[in-house]
């Protein structure tokens, strides 16, 4: 496997708004790029890689690189995965510029689906012929109960309580307070979150990820390029992916396909669980939360529970800090698909620029991790870690 | 939450599925077996998923396997959860339980599979669970045995071709539409002419919401209106071979009329009163003839409930009640037989519930809180909106008229208009816009102030509190008409409350219900609450003498 631990992430932005009323999907691309390029101090002429996923309208980059203006592309990449596409996006992009193929690469990500009336879905991506749509049971059911049945089971297994789910909502609410672009910026307590209606048994409305409009982007360059610029650097010096499904019918969701893409990114950086100072973790559900501490190891299987509850994710008082701000949880979540915003937080935290009220004091080394798909079923995990330099 | 149907995939049946379609149909559930790995996969696919060979043949699964994980779907008109059920031939798959107390589901019940059938496509892979297929075997096997009278079974009833029915409201309305429907002649009498109008356009709207969902044929509904004569003048019961009296629920009232039809009617015509609780030898006094009288007691909406009531009087006729169960049977109504008291069979145990619901409001609950643990238990309707959409307040203040009775709650509702449906308002308010009952601070208000005038300190009530003072004294009361002979068996119970108030085939019936949870935990429940809240919770001493020696209902 060619080393991605060569390459640098030079720009990044995110999109102010949460509705994007009166915006094309194609503008908001657009405009993300513009807004990662001038972070990065760079122009549009540099990009020659371009990375996106399925919300970027067209076919596959095409009609985004002719909007945008991308003039000097010799590699494009579309890998959709779900929501973990950005993060694997960025590993993609390591591995291309260490392979030659490009010097800098864009990635954006942008959606809709408020503006648009899609609601919970994921643009561009169409399952008709998927073949085991034909097994589907006679009722739809929406993604959120998938998630909800790992969230059962892992009560059953390893007695997690909705008290321990609610503290990942409690954490988030807290680093969300100082997020002015956030969506919901109320603090909330355990009672707040238990307090909302059920969805879908035993997830609450509390334990789900907002749904928004927005989007965001990243630019990865090579060293040389990297060290050109005047922004502190962030080095991509480990990744891992990984992919799970069904497996005919044999397969335990107690662990999902983070397990082995963070220790894939983990061997790769050289690094442990414990040596990690800040963690963007993907964040559709609570439990998403507490399965993945546990799979990338930040605790042990079935402790993901009592690790959120002693408060461990809050920023200032926890071993962990997470989602600083304020996650998808109540933040971000545009085009149903966390992995960009998750990358984008953990940026600021290496560079020291999140907000100084959830900013971790060391932030030498820090976790980006997706799970895109359905953790009760098909997935795909992509986890990254960055060091500041 | 919005259910759709999933979207047919592009090409359904092909040469690697046909087989697993085919045996769909029967619902009988295949899985694929690798001869290479030994291993069984699902979904089916031609080259085993675990090792890649292609040496994979059909296995008929049992259908039978345990939930792994679950979560319920919330307010879904019918019961359905999403689980991972583990089927026993191994493979580990996500599905749906439908048809099934998915409220009371655990991790590792067991389920079934049950196909359900889809339009323009093979029917889809479901689960139900083994207590509601066991639930649902019982239910079978009761209705059966509710047609079991051996008294009445030598005994030949009389053919029913002409229905007179008294009283043209809607009791009347929907008795006839039933009629109609099964191609009866009949001929409506009340002595307020725009009533029959309003009658006779009702029938016409129900038969015509039949055209037009395609179950009716336009000219059968025609030749249905035209056997449809109305009349203001009692003597029109002349030609009828059964007269059923639908009036007001009130003895003096019902024995006037049954003076009349004594009058008019011809002789040997059997004479029933659509009485709900009543005493119909009461009734049946009223005439010279009381061994023709006999108790046939509708469920509101009557066109649309099965459940008839037969209720045996103390000098009706073998011929009478056959000639009552063969008219029920002729009209698509399940008729039970049930003996002679107040509320009869159905009404006993609700009236039961319902004063229990009452006591609950001024203790502490409100409207939606019982209703809510009626629901989750499995009830189709809460007690509160079931009395909003009958009427219930106003029957309530009405039976205590005569007696003088005082209810400070229902009083007041009565006199704010608070009807119901009707009135849009009752125990709770209703929207044209909305469906479904919305709860109304104003009606908290008044429970509020009823606690008060009762000296009745409010507290917080659990929900399984609420759901035991609910549905363990309709268990108890169930137990009482065993002992007092009015119904035949328990599983009759049952059979009235599956057919007239819509207790789930998934959950068997009360008397069911008991066995599945153990009639000496009934019995300690119900002694525990007579110690804390009295009288209506005092032991049946069936139940008593039932868990003395081990007894179930079905083994009664």
């Amino acid at each position: 496997m060619t080393s991605t631990a060569n390459a640098y992430i030079v720009g990044i932005y995110e999109h102010p708004t949460r509705r994007a009323d009166g915006i094309s999907t194609a503008q908001l691309h657009a405009d993300v790029a513009y807004g990662a390029l001038e972070d990065a101090g760079l122009s549009l002429r540099d990009i020659d890689g371009y990375f996106c996923g399925a919300d970027a309208p067209g076919l596959g980059g095409f009609s985004m690189a002719e909007y945008i203006g991308l003039q000097n592309l010799r590699h494009i990449d579309t890998t959709e995965t779900g929501g973990s596409s950005y993060i694997l996006h960025v590993s993609h992009a390591a591995q291309a510029i260490a392979a030659g193929h490009c010097n800098v690469a864009l990635i954006t990500m942008a959606d809709r689906p408020l503006a648009s009336g899609a609601g919970p879905v994921l643009a561009g991506v169409d399952s008709a012929a998927a073949p085991e749509n034909a097994f589907l049971p006679p009722v739809m059911v929406p993604p959120a109960f998938g998630y909800a049945m790992v969230a059962r089971r892992h009560m059953y297994q390893f007695e997690t309580t909705p008290e321990q789910l609610a503290w990942v909502k409690v954490a988030a609410s807290h680093h969300a307070q100082y997020n002015p672009h956030a969506k919901l910026q109320q603090v909330m307590t355990v009672e707040d979150v238990l307090a909302s209606p059920i969805v879908a048994d035993p997830l609450r409305r509390a334990d789900c990820c907002v749904v928004t409009d927005g989007g965001g982007a990243i630019i990865v360059a090579r060293p040389e390029i990297a060290k050109q610029l005047k922004r502190p650097r962030v080095k991509l010096v480990g990744s891992g992916e990984s992919m799970k499904h069904s497996n005919g019918g044999k397969n335990d969701i107690m662990y999902s396909a983070g397990v082995q893409s963070a220790a894939a990114a983990f061997a790769e950086a050289g690094v442990r669980p414990a040596d990690i100072k800040y963690a963007s973790l993907y964040d559709s559900f609570t439990i998403t939360v507490i399965m993945q501490l546990e799979d990338i190891g930040f605790c042990p299987k079935g402790a993901g529970g009592r690790f959120a509850a002693d408060g461990n994710l809050i920023s200032g008082i926890g071993k962990l800090p997470f989602n600083t701000d304020g996650g998808g949880l109540c933040s971000n979540h545009p085009g149903n698909k966390g992995g960009m915003t998750k990358l984008l937080e953990a940026v600021r935290q290496c560079r020291g620029e999140a907000h100084p009220a959830v900013q971790v004091k060391n932030h030498d080394l820090v976790l980006a991790h997706g799970t895109g798909g359905l953790m009760s079923s098909k997935h795909m995990a992509g986890t990254a870690i960055l060091a500041a330099e | 939450m919005k259910k759709k149907t999933q979207a047919a995939p592009q090409s359904f049946v092909t040469s690697e599925t046909q087989e697993f379609w085919a045996a769909a149909q029967e619902n009988k559930l295949l899985v694929k077996h690798c001869r290479s790995c030994g291993e069984n996969h699902y979904y089916p696919r031609s080259r085993c998923p675990l090792c890649g060979s292609a040496q994979t043949e059909w296995l008929a699964a049992t259908g039978k396997g345990t939930i792994y994980s679950f979560s319920i779907i919330p307010g879904a008109r019918r019961p359905t959860a999403t689980a991972i059920v583990d089927l026993d031939e191994g493979p580990r798959l996500s599905s749906v339980i439908l048809d099934a107390d998915v409220n009371q589901l655990k991790i590792g019940d067991g389920v079934t599979v049950a196909f359900e059938k889809m339009e323009g496509r093979p029917p889809a892979p479901a689960f139900t669970t083994a207590a509601a297929v066991a639930a649902r075997a019982y239910s079978v096997g009761a209705l059966k045995a509710s047609k079991n009278f051996p008294d009445l079974a030598a005994t030949v009833p009389d053919e029913v071709k002409i229905v007179a029915i008294i009283g043209a409201g809607t009791m009347g309305t929907g008795i006839a539409t039933a009629c109609l429907k099964s191609g009866l002649s009949v001929v409506l009498i009340d002595s307020n002419e725009s009533a029959l109008q309003k009658a006779e356009s009702g029938v016409s709207s129900a038969l015509e919401r039949d055209v037009e969902r395609g179950i009716l044929q336009p000219e059968l509904a025609t030749a249905f209106k035209n056997s449809l004569t109305h009349a203001v003048s009692m003597e029109s019961i002349r030609s009828a071979d059964l007269v059923i009296e639908a009036v007001w629920e009130q003895l003096k009232l019902k024995q006037d009329i049954f003076g009349q039809i004594d009058k008019f009617a011809r002789p040997n015509a059997v004479l029933c009163s659509n009485t709900s609780t009543l005493d119909i030898d009461e009734i049946a006094g009223a005439t010279q003839r009381p061994q023709d009288v006999v108790g046939v007691h509708f469920f509101s909406p009557a066109h649309v409930m099965k459940l008839v009531e037969i209720i045996r009087g103390k000098t009706s006729t073998s011929k009478a009640l056959a000639t009552c169960i063969r008219f029920g049977e002729t009209i698509g109504k399940v008729p039970v037989v049930v003996g002679n008291c107040y509320g009869f069979v159905g009404n006993r145990l609700m009236l039961t519930r319902e004063r229990e619901a009452a006591r609950l409001l001024l203790e502490g609950a409100l409207p939606v809180d019982i209703d809510t643990v009626l629901k989750r238990f499995g009830m189709p309707m809460g007690t509160f909106e079931l009395q909003d959409m009958a009427g219930g307040i106003e029957l309530n203040y009405r039976r205590r008229q005569e007696t003088g009775e005082k209810n400070f709650l229902v009083d007041r509702l009565f006199e704010l208009g608070r009807l119901g449906q009707k009135t849009q308002k009752g125990y709770y308010r209703y929207d044209p816009e909305k469906r479904g009952p919305i709860p109304d601070a104003e009606v908290t208000e008044i429970i509020e102030q009823a606690s008060e005038h009762y000296g009745i300190s409010r507290k917080p009530i659990s929900d399984s509190e609420i759901e035991k003072r609910l549905i363990l004294p309709m268990i108890n009361e169930g137990a009482k008409l065993l002992d007092e002979g009015i119904v035949a068996r328990p599983s009759d119970i049952d059979v009235v409350w599956q057919y007239g108030y819509g207790w789930p085939s998934w959950k068997g019936g009360p008397m069911y219900y008991a066995d599945q949870i153990g009639v000496s935990s009934v019995l300690t429940d119900l002694t525990d609450l007579f110690a804390r809240h009295g009288a209506p919770f005092e032991p049946s001493p069936l139940l008593s003498r039932m868990a003395k020696s081990g007894q179930t209902f079905s083994s009664l």
